[in-house]
């Protein structure tokens, strides 16, 4: 009657499997590539500045060579400290996403202890794990970038991954998609000539942000760049916030007179 | 076993229940206008817990059987929130699809020992009017309550924490809701009125032994997590001014 259910305490994963509940729920089975729409979101951009990071989107998901969407929210809180940008299959991020926020809840109601950031970031390892049969047939992998607040070092941290799982810890900055790589070198270039982000100021992180976007966008036809207003959050001692709209569109207005 | 035996044992089995919730600590829940507050007031281990989103648990009993309803509860409603959405996680689901058939199977079987516990659940909504509690008993038998819920190991406190709660004309704040919520588990824990001390002094006594657990469901809330435990700090003032 009362017997636990789940095998590992506070695991929503054996929760879900003893519940024949199926996760990831694309088929990785699913062989016939050319019957599927598969939407991808495209470049996403982390930098540290002196209260935390900041992660910047254009709103673009492609399908092919189609602009599927131009509203796409590819940042997504985790928890109330914990911020995930997502580059590549949306199908398959938004599940991951969707499993990651009930998991921390669920560990942190069950156990009565919240998880712990290690902790978090094992679970996003081991959505990545799950999710590689899709991504090896092409139709489900995709790679998120992890922002959080350390309360124990009172700092802004930036994880990256590859696609089966590896996590990297990033000093200063991460980006992740198709716009990504064509833009790597510029971000160092602002780090060695300008100053480390870490020691920006919102505004002047999120200058530099938008900027980078616009480059990748130029660069790149999966990204749309700031033209369209980008999403903006950021995660510091308080918490996940929103950027103000406000110095979103005067920082994009600016931009694109220069 | 015969039908005679089968109803002697359900009855035993309901006194041996009864007779272990007599001593418990009451709960009890009331809308207030930042959201619904539960307060009770423990010896040991906490005893107000979050659930779901919405979704908060309470109540007195055995602390293992407490544990068990608990985890039932949360896995229940975390495998929906998942399978379905957040938004389809109800205190009815939770109580009348998981729990209440579990318990009354769990008190039905003559070779079981009974779980010990009185449970109250709250489901806060966006109006006070709305907010939902449920009674769940250890038979898993349950009722539907708003506005507020007591629950208590006597049936006496049970109506003396009503009383004092049915005076509420409107729905106070939080500040006042403490105030009222600290006198009716007052009423409940000690019902039998051979005392003529003033409420507050029952408390101050009851308070030497045991410390004010309460918890806020917030109505409205930018963060994820609308559960949360009131903190030394926001009790103070109000205990400090009763007792």
């Amino acid at each position: 009657m009362f017997e636990r259910r789940s095998k590992g305490p506070g695991d929503l994963m054996n929760l879900l499997e003893t519940q024949g509940i199926q996760f990831p729920t694309v088929d990785a089975g699913l062989r016939n590539q050319a019957a599927v729409v598969n939407v991808h979101g495209t470049t996403v951009i982390a930098v540290k500045f002196a209260e935390g990071v900041l992660n910047v989107a254009d709103r673009r998901a492609t399908a092919g060579n189609a602009i599927f969407y131009e509203e796409a929210e590819k940042i997504l809180k985790l928890d109330d400290e914990t911020l995930i940008a997502i580059a590549g299959s949306y199908a398959t991020a938004s599940e991951a996403v969707r499993f990651l926020q009930h998991s921390f809840k669920y560990y942190a109601r069950s156990q009565l202890q919240e998880m712990s950031l290690e902790g978090k970031l094992h679970e996003v390892s081991r959505v990545l794990g799950r999710a590689l049969p899709g991504a090896l047939q092409g139709i489900g992998g995709f790679l998120p970038i992890v922002s959080a607040f350390d309360r124990e070092k009172s700092e802004g941290r930036i994880f990256f991954y590859d696609a089966m799982g590896a996590r990297f810890e990033s000093r200063e900055f991460g980006a992740a998609g198709s716009g990504a790589e064509r833009i790597r070198g510029a971000f160092e270039y602002v780090v060695r000539t300008k100053s480390p982000f870490r020691q920006m100021k919102l505004e002047e992180a999120l200058r530099e942000a938008l900027l980078l976007l616009e480059i990748a966008a130029s660069l790149d036809t999966a990204t749309s760049g700031i033209r369209r207003l980008p999403s903006a959050k950021m995660v510091t001692a308080e918490g996940v916030q929103e950027v103000s709209e406000d110095l979103l569109r005067s920082l994009q207005r600016a931009l694109l007179q220069e | 076993m015969t039908p005679y035996n089968w109803q002697q044992t359900l009855r035993q089995k309901a006194d041996y229940v009864e007779d272990r919730l007599k001593e418990g600590s009451p709960v009890v829940a009331l809308s207030t206008q930042e959201g619904i507050l539960i307060l009770t007031v423990r010896r040991g281990q906490p005893k107000i817990f979050e659930i779901y989103d919405r979704l908060a648990f309470s109540g007195l009993g055995n602390q293992s059987d407490l544990e068990a309803v608990r985890q039932l509860a949360v896995d229940f409603a975390h495998a929906e929130g998942f399978q379905r959405s957040a938004d389809d996680v109800s205190i009815q689901r939770v109580v009348g699809v998981a729990l209440s058939p579990a318990l009354k199977q769990g008190f039905s079987d003559p070779l079981r020992l009974p779980l010990v516990l009185l449970g109250l659940f709250a489901q806060v909504e966006p109006a006070p009017e709305e907010d939902l509690f449920y009674l769940v008993n250890y038979d898993g038998e349950f009722s539907l309550h708003q506005r507020y819920a007591a629950a208590a190991g006597r049936e006496s406190g049970r109506l003396e924490m009503e009383q004092a709660l049915s005076e509420l004309k409107r729905v106070p704040k939080l500040e006042a809701a403490l105030e009222i919520a600290l006198r009716a588990w007052t009423a409940g824990r000690s019902p039998v009125k051979e005392s003529s001390a003033r409420w507050e002094e029952r408390l101050s006594q009851e308070l030497q032994m045991g410390t004010v657990e309460a918890a806020l469901l917030k109505r409205d809330s930018q963060r994820d997590r609308r559960f949360c435990i009131l903190e030394e700090r926001d009790l103070k003032p109000i205990l400090s001014r009763i007792i």
